[in-house]
């Protein structure tokens, strides 16, 4: 029958070219925590925080200390839509001990994926506050499903969520040519992305791991999904500055957080 | 009976004069018909008005929907209705098959409204269009607003905005919806429809019998695909199907969600007096044995029933022909520009709205007269009419009736008239009226299993939810399928599972209707204008859109400046001619792997893989009214090329030889046998006759052979360059094929009876009434064939007899 279905679709060269797997030298960025997933952690100096700041900015009424704040992004398997589609990475900083963590969750195998998002919902309180790029429209979606498929309930449902790219747009639109984050970046925090993967390139790193087990270009996913989360933390701190009164401590804050980009790895 | 004087009766006679007297119902203008045109009438009969059988409503009915019927002047159930309520409430899955307008929509509503009420139950309904989907809400909210049941019904399609959709998936208790949508716009995204999935009681899927053939397959595989998700949200929902007549009902709905089904069959509506007449067109040539035209009697017919006040509905076999009735019935009845029009043409490939306005006018009684395609077919609500005009057999006995069925009230005759079209099917029905009025109606097909149609749907199911190795998918292991798609690198197999993983949503790739998808549009731009008129799909865009094409909307002509292949578009502007037109087009076939032979005969018939090209070659113009040919153009479009499977005879040299005087004569009798064998291959296996195609050619491509003006064979060595039949090997095939790419089914049922067909095919030719051949049998002949051994009838006799079994 396979056959017989290969005749009909032509797809008989394609199926007998075979699979090469290259050899490469580099390691998986980080340790392996559970089969098939990856964690990758690291905790830098940051500009103070205030000890709490007033979140009006992002239209939610509420005073939030620092050490709620979950910044997260995903890298994902393409843009899709629907239930195909699927986060292989998660990148989560916090203010921890009054410095900036990040924490990384690869999967290297799809099988990985439950330990992934047991792993990731495992770093959430109930009164963690999410902050996000578009991630109200793309990411929290995304995940849900992903917690939908494997019969969980979704840990982010509840959770008071930043979006940063409403309060961005409601700033600068019309202003910038556009409102998309390495935008945001530039303008805001003078980070210029050097040998950066483009977020468009993502899911064939991570298809080239998956098939011919390439781990170079993880590498640079992981780095791009760091700086993400950087870029999040800095834009935020940009706005508490701002929402404190003090335009000259945003803008203090804003050349403070240009080390984000030049500290950069 | 007729007591009611019918107002429009007396307003259509004032405004046309003294042109002819009101009739008040279908059986007066049967018999004033009849009367007038005896020879054209080769059979009439009537089926008689019956009482209704009706049942009280159910005691086990919530108190509240029982007071929502009564409200609506609903005081019981027609006995099919109470069926099909005891049938649900034991837990069985249904099929009501019931003629049109007995009330099918209760058998359904009143079940999955009462679990609505008593434990929040969530339905999903199904209607092949959006307009039924859109009536249906219509009415369950009217019954909803009527006992104030609280129960929420939604239309969700393409037009559904997206801000409402969030409230829908998470309030709706009934959505409305069809396959097309099911299939890419909820199945892929199910995990926001959780909600809805894990309290879904009933799924309800109407005009089950217009799911047959290629679509009917696709649809069997979205509801696969819907049980396999329902199965993961942890339900199993009850089915509730609808159908018009058909030979099949268990069967077909049964094969639809392969499940065990119940039928009910038994209508308990009452009926009134229904007239039928099949109508042959007058010989206007008795030498060439030319009828008159099946439009111009259409034409007649129509314009007859609306002077007498009678509402009437034309059906009409191609857009084209639609706009062609509507043109001759408009120069009668709509000349006044400043009246409200009373004639309007409906079909596909109007714009939504232009067609809601037609429903509209329709219901309301302001038009008179309508035209349609088989869009009219289903259950779309247009009020009551009174006599159906068929312009040509709609290739089913099921489809007549369910066409006919659209003329009827309650209380007073009907009347059905079935115009034959020069086409051998409606000339061989026309004549042998014992086989329409007796014939059981047709049973509906699918072919769920075919490999391609699989892989599609296989490939959306995967996105959907992973397959774990070894799992079915309907009957089948998907394994191989799986096995495809990992190696074309959209499935990643991994510990026994195979897991999406392209960044692709396969559901938009896969269209339901037909194969090859990419809808035309056709934009006008008279005076500079950029407006989007109507749609064509694909598959017909290269028979209607040509560059010099008169294309027709609600029959004002426009004509093809240019057309945008690659871009899917087709440039036109309004013009005035008085010509129409009509593509010419060509086919050929090539054997590329036989999977199964056998000796037929004195040759062999087969069953495989070809190759068919078809080309647009030109196009003729012509006159309205006179149906003279007044010239012809070029088209320049790419062929359409399709794989698909076919049942195929030959005959070797030698035999043919012995057996004939020479190969013109032999062609002949293939071309004449294929006729044959087509008209009782369509009717054995219910093929839409579009679905099932003929060609006489060689078996390697490099010729083949179409009928001239005269019926006798014409070769062509390639698209339109006719060639000598004296050179090289001469082994003329006879093939019947599946017309769409990777066949559907319909070959290999073929192959397993060809001897049945040969002999079916030889007894027609037989029989035939006919001297030497006629479009009912081996196809029209010239007068001055009609001697002796040489006639087309004879020869195909002789190519049938060397083909059959002994």
């Amino acid at each position: 029958m396979a056959d017989n279905l290969r005749a009909l679709l032509g797809v008989r060269q394609r199926a007998q070219q075979p699979v090469r797997r290259v050899a490469e030298p580099v390691a998986l960025p980080g340790r392996t925590i559970a089969p098939g997933v990856q964690l990758s952690e690291s905790v830098e100096s940051w500009p103070p925080m205030p000890a709490a700041f007033d979140a009006s900015f992002a239209r939610i009424a509420e005073t939030i200390a620092p050490e709620r704040l979950l910044l997260f992004d995903t890298e994902t398997t393409g843009l899709a839509g629907g239930t195909g589609t699927r986060a292989f990475m998660i990148g989560v900083a916090d203010w921890h001990e009054g410095r900036f963590r990040e924490r990384q969750l690869l999967i290297t195998t799809l099988g990985g994926e439950e330990a992934m998002l047991d792993c990731f919902a495992s770093w959430l309180r109930p009164d963690s506050v999410l902050v996000s790029y578009n991630g109200k429209s793309y990411d929290a979606p995304l995940l849900k499903t992903r917690f939908r498929l494997h019969r969980r309930a979704c840990p982010l449902d509840g959770l008071t969520h930043i979006d940063l790219l409403h309060p961005v747009r409601r700033r600068w639109r019309g202003v910038w040519e556009n409102c998309r984050l390495a935008t945001a970046e530039r303008q805001l925090l003078r980070v210029v992305r050097e040998d950066d993967l483009p977020g468009s390139e993502a899911p064939a790193a991570w298809l080239g791991f998956l098939r011919r087990g390439s781990t170079g270009p993880l590498h640079r996913v992981a780095r791009h999904n760091s700086q993400d989360l950087r870029s999040l933390g800095g834009i935020l701190g940009h706005f508490v500055a701002a929402s404190e009164g003090d335009l000259v401590v945003a803008e203090a804050a804003s050349l403070a957080t240009g080390v984000v980009g030049q500290t950069f790895r | 009976m007729n007591a009611l004087p019918n107002p429009l009766a007396q307003r259509a006679v004032r405004a046309d004069g003294a042109l002819g007297a009101p009739v008040s119902g279908g059986d007066q203008l049967a018999r004033r018909l009849a009367r007038r045109y005896a020879d054209r009438i080769t059979g009439s009969f009537v089926q008689p008005d019956r009482e209704g059988r009706y049942a009280p409503l159910p005691g086990d009915m919530p108190p509240a929907l029982a007071q929502a019927l009564r409200s609506r002047g609903i005081e019981q159930l027609y006995d099919h209705q109470a069926q099909a309520w005891d049938a649900t409430a034991a837990g069985e899955h249904v099929v009501i098959a019931t003629p049109t307008a007995s009330g099918k929509s209760l058998c359904y509503t009143l079940p999955v409204i009462s679990a609505a009420i008593r434990q929040r139950a969530k339905a999903l309904f199904l209607f092949p269009t959006k307009a039924l989907a859109q009536d249906q809400v219509a009415e369950l909210l009217e019954l909803n607003q009527a006992g104030d049941l609280g129960v929420k019904a939604f239309t969700f399609d393409g037009d559904t905005p997206g801000d409402a959709r969030q409230a829908i998936r998470l309030h709706g208790d009934i959505v409305v919806s069809n396959p097309d949508m099911l299939h890419q716009g909820i199945l892929p995204h199910h995990t926001k429809w959780a909600q809805f999935f894990e309290n879904l009681r009933y799924v309800v899927i109407d005009e089950v019998h217009t799911y047959r053939g290629v679509f009917g397959s696709h649809v069997a595989n979205v509801l696969r695909r819907l049980q396999r998700v329902c199965a993961f949200y942890g339900v199993s929902p009850q089915f509730i199907l609808c159908s018009a007549t058909i030979g099949n009902p268990a069967e077909h709905a049964s094969a639809l969600i392969e499940q065990p089904v119940t039928a009910i069959t038994e209508s308990g509506a009452p009926v009134g007096e229904k007239h039928v007449l099949l109508w042959n067109p007058p010989v206007v040539n008795p030498d060439l044995g030319l009828r008159a035209s099946a439009r111009s009697q259409s034409n007649r017919i129509a314009r007859t029933a609306i002077r007498a006040g009678l509402k009437t509905l034309v059906f009409a076999q191609s857009r084209l022909m639609v706009e062609v009735l509507t043109k001759y019935l408009k120069d009668v009845f709509d000349n006044d520009p400043r009246k409200p029009p009373r004639i309007r043409a409906y079909r596909g490939g109007y714009l939504p709205t232009e067609r809601r306005a037609a429903e509209r006018e329709m219901r309301a009684g302001q038009v008179d007269g309508i035209v349609s395609t088989s869009a009219l077919e289903l259950g779309v609500d247009i009020g009551a009419l009174d006599v159906v005009v068929l312009n040509g057999y709609p290739g089913s006995v099921a489809a007549t009736w369910q066409r006919f069925g659209r003329a009827g009230r309650r209380q007073q005759a009907s009347l059905g008239v079935l115009v034959a079209s020069s086409d051998p099917l409606d000339q061989y029905l026309v004549r042998h009226p014992e086989f329409f009025r007796g014939a059981p109606p047709e049973h509906a097909r699918i072919a769920p299993d075919q490999p391609l149609i699989l892989l599609d749907h296989i490939r959306c199911a995967a996105f959907e939810l992973p397959f774990a190795a070894g799992e079915l998918f309907g009957p089948q292991d998907a394994t191989p399928w799986l096995q495809v798609l990992a190696e074309e690198g959209v499935l990643h197999p991994e510990g026994g599972r195979y897991e999406w993983i392209a960044d692709s949503y396969p559901a938009n790739a896969v269209s339901l209707r037909s194969v090859a998808d990419g809808n035309f549009v056709v934009v006008d731009r008279t005076n500079g204008r950029q407006t989007i008129i109507a749609e064509v799909d694909f598959s017909a865009a290269s028979l209607t859109l040509y560059e010099g094409a008169i294309h027709m909307v609600q029959s004002t002509p426009y004509q093809v400046e240019k057309l945008d292949w690659n871009g899917r578009k087709a440039y036109v502007t309004r013009t005035q001619v008085d010509y129409y037109t009509d593509a010419i087009d060509y086919t050929k076939l090539k054997v590329l792997e036989a999977f199964d032979g056998s000796h037929a005969g004195a040759g062999s018939a087969h069953h495989g893989e070809v190759h068919v090209a078809r080309r647009v070659a030109g196009y003729k113009k012509i006159r309205y009214y006179t149906h003279e040919n007044i010239g012809y153009g070029p088209v320049n479009l790419p062929d359409l090329e399709l794989h698909t499977t076919a049942v195929w005879w030959q005959l070797p040299q030698r035999a043919l030889d012995q057996a004939f005087d020479h190969r013109q004569q032999a062609l002949d009798g293939f071309l004449a046998a294929a006729h044959a064998l087509h008209i009782v291959a369509t009717v054995a296996v219910m093929a839409e006759a579009r679905d099932l195609q003929k060609a006489v050619g060689s078996g390697d491509g490099a010729w083949f052979a179409t009928p001239d003006a005269n019926g006798r064979a014409q070769l062509r060595s390639s698209f339109g360059e006719t060639e000598a039949i004296t050179q090289g090997p001469f082994v003329p095939t006879l093939y019947l094929y599946d017309a769409f790419p990777g066949g559907v089914g319909l070959s290999a049922p073929l192959y397993e009876r060809r001897e049945d067909l040969v002999r079916l095919a030889r007894e027609l030719v037989q029989r035939c009434d006919c001297r030497s051949g006629c479009p009912a049998c081996v196809g029209p002949v010239l007068a001055s064939d009609e001697q002796g051994d040489t006639a087309l009838k004879s020869l195909a006799t002789r190519v049938l007899d060397l083909i059959i079994a002994l």
